[in-house]
């Protein structure tokens, strides 16, 4: 089976040859660009500067040669904004805080505050507020709340549809070239085209807008899920309609050369619980995802991936009946996230696309000999009958030793008979 | 006569604007604060936190009902303060250095506050060497640490034994939590407990500080 193969059978339920694997194809399935160079030095790749592909989480790219030392299965396409606002263009150096030498984005203009910390700006632009803050020894960037005073009466679900509007010409055109590139070498394409993220909290503080309206604020959006519930339907019901409009106009473009689109982030677990309770879920969310996935069932053949930390067994079934296809992360560690238990009662209706390890402790912390052992547990439980894509629990985070990093891949490989790459 | 019952059900139902409004009756009709704080307050943020638990309220409730508590709290402060009434302790409370996570953080302070505890928040991303200024500025009887990432746990061990270096460590008790914490972690690093959630927080809190 080709890689394309592997990964269609396995997201349609029918065993693969071998379990698929992805490693950066999204935001949420990556690596740090710390172990990715780590990775590089590792399988004894050409020395050079990663690229950061995602600068707010700091994930690296992983690029062809570091792909086929892996194994990996799937190629990503991105929408052309970072989440700053700039595009990934113009390369240039720069030096993390841990001084590793990295590319970045021209436009990843930063200054440096008294006590250190790193500020970055919206769309590169100086002169705006920084949108996000990287402490002085940290290792990714985080948000910066820019919430203006709310007035009640003059909120206006427009202004926070700042971001969700028609797609332009020119980004269509540069998604399909993105695409056929993805595409060219038979991998699988996971393609993440924007717009159809519901209130995902990491993109609700809008860091890639100079000046956000509406609310940005993350408690004051929580709040707003119980106290302005009319106002986030307005917003949730605008952004689904504009969602398919590009949708339609990117499937145009770029046909069935997708093999899954990434429609969501948005988070609704927590460590033991979740954010909200189901009821509240079919009400705000389930009728406007079921919108989007009935769409792209009706008009295209891409599978649709949900993403959602934390304790979300209690969703599945709702997920499953708002269309969505693949579940990602699995975050088995948290509350009745059990492997097995996932398997055996939601298996056969939505694809596992990561939950492959655990990055809370064992991945980060464990021996090699532990990463091993729960990789081969988890492949052997996930990947019966297809059903299955291994990636970890969410992004490698930094300082996650390459020793654990390598003897995971190499699991899979073990798992799967394949002869370990050198 | 204002009715105070409206203030505990304004909490309960998070609603800050009719909070604030019956307080202000209430000052203006010259009840005593401490009233106010243990007679409606308190037991209102105790049922929040059962509604929580039982998962009747989750996060937008909780949210909600804290900031209608301290819509009200804020226009007792100063009452308190010039009557001398005393809490039932001083809290410092922060997300460890390298974690930016703070939705638990915040809710466990505002279910301290609503647990008439005063607690002084230095945010996410908080160095040692804050909490140790703090400690000596502030004379707090409880710090409380939480964290979100297993590669910022650590941050909770350097912190205890930079309180241990500069001398502070034994006139505090140290209380750490957040989503990969565990009672075993918080024995490790020497920590004085661990809380499972916000009112589990709330009950050390008390057990603690009652002890102590
Ligand atoms: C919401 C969320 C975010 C938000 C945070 C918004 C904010 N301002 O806080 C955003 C999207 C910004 C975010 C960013 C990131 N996140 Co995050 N995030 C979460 C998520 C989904 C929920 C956390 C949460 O808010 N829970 C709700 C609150 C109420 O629960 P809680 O914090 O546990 O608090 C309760 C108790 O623990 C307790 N408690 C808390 N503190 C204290 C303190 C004391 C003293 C006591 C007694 C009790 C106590 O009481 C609280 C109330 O009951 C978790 C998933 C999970 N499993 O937890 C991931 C998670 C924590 N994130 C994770 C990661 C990796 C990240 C990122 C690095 C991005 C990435 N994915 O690569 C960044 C880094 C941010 C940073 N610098 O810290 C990982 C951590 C993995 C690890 N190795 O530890 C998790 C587990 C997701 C996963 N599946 O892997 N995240």
């Amino acid at each position: 089976m080709t890689s394309k193969e592997r990964v269609a059978a396995a997201l349609n339920h029918r065993p693969p040859d071998r379990v698929p694997i992805d490693f950066g194809s999204t935001t949420v399935t990556g690596i740090h660009v710390s172990c990715v160079a780590a990775l590089r030095e590792h399988y004894g790749l050409e020395r050079r500067p990663v690229y950061v592909h995602e600068p707010s989480q700091m994930l690296g790219r992983l690029d062809e040669d570091l792909k086929q030392a892996m194994g990996v299965d799937v190629n990503g396409v991105f929408r052309r904004k970072t989440m700053f606002g700039f595009s990934c263009e113009n390369w240039k150096l720069w030096r993390t805080p841990q001084g590793l030498e990295v590319l970045v984005p021209g436009a990843f203009e930063t200054t440096t505050g008294d006590n250190g910390d790193i500020y970055i700006y919206p769309e590169g632009d100086l002169h705006a507020p920084p949108s996000a803050r990287m402490p002085a020894e940290g290792y990714f960037f985080d948000a910066i709340m820019r919430q203006e005073p709310i007035v009640e009466e003059q909120l206006n679900p427009e202004d926070n549809l700042e971001e969700f509007q028609p797609i332009a010409d020119a980004d269509v055109a540069s998604l399909k070239a993105e695409v056929e590139a993805a595409a060219a070498g038979g991998r699988a394409v996971v393609a993440t085209f924007g717009g159809t993220a519901f209130g995902d909290i990491a993109l609700v503080p809008a860091p890639f807008l100079k000046h956000p309206k509406g609310i940005r604020d993350i408690a004051e959006w929580y709040m707003s899920l119980s106290s302005r519930r009319d106002y986030v339907h307005a917003i949730f019901a605008r952004q689904c309609e504009t969602g398919i409009a590009n949708l339609a106009k990117i499937h145009a473009a770029v046909g069935d050369l997708v093999d899954a689109l990434f429609i969501c982030g948005t988070d609704f677990g927590t460590q033991s619980g979740t954010f909200c309770s189901v009821n509240t879920f079919r009400d705000l969310w389930l009728p406007y995802y079921r919108h989007v996935n009935r769409w792209v069932h009706a008009n295209t053949s891409w599978k649709t991936f949900k993403h959602s930390c934390g304790s979300v067994d209690r969703f599945i079934p709702s997920f499953i009946e708002a269309g969505f296809d693949i579940l990602n992360p699995v975050q088995c560690s948290a509350a009745n996230m059990d492997a097995s238990h996932l398997k055996a009662d939601y298996g056969d209706r939505i694809v596992f696309w990561g939950g492959g390890v655990d990055t809370q402790k064992v991945l980060p912390f464990g021996t090699p000999g532990e990463v091993r052992r729960q990789v081969l547990e988890r492949c052997r439980i996930f990947s019966a009958g297809g059903g299955f894509v291994f990636n970890t629990i969410h992004n490698v985070q930094a300082r996650t030793p390459v020793e654990n990093i390598v003897a995971m891949i190499e699991a899979v490989h073990e798992f799967n008979g394949v002869a370990v790459h050198a | 006569m204002p009715e105070l019952r409206e203030l505990y059900d304004a909490i309960l139902n998070g609603d800050h604007k009719t909070s604030a409004a019956v307080t202000r009756e209430a000052i203006d009709a010259g009840i005593e604060p401490m009233e106010l704080v243990s007679g409606y307050m308190v037991p209102a943020m105790d049922e929040v936190g059962k509604r929580f638990e039982c998962e009747d309220y989750f996060i937008p409730e909780l949210l909600l009902s804290a900031r209608a508590m301290k819509a009200a709290l804020e226009l007792l402060r100063p009452l308190l303060a010039a009557s001398g009434a005393k809490s039932a302790g001083r809290v410092v409370i922060g997300t460890v250095k390298g974690d930016l996570h703070d939705i638990g953080k915040n809710i466990v302070g505002a279910m301290l506050e609503g647990g008439g505890f005063e607690v002084i928040d230095l945010g996410a991303d908080v160095a040692p060497q804050k909490f140790i200024a703090a400690i000596k500025e502030r004379n707090p009887q409880l710090i409380c640490l939480s964290a979100l990432l297993t590669v910022t746990m650590p941050s909770m061990k350097t912190t205890i034994e930079a309180f241990k270096e500069a001398g502070v460590r034994d006139g505090v008790k140290v209380i750490v939590g957040g989503a990969p914490v565990t009672a075993e972690f918080a024995r490790e690093i020497g920590a004085d407990g661990f809380g499972e959630n916000a009112t589990a927080a709330v009950a050390l809190a008390r057990q603690l500080l009652q002890a102590a």
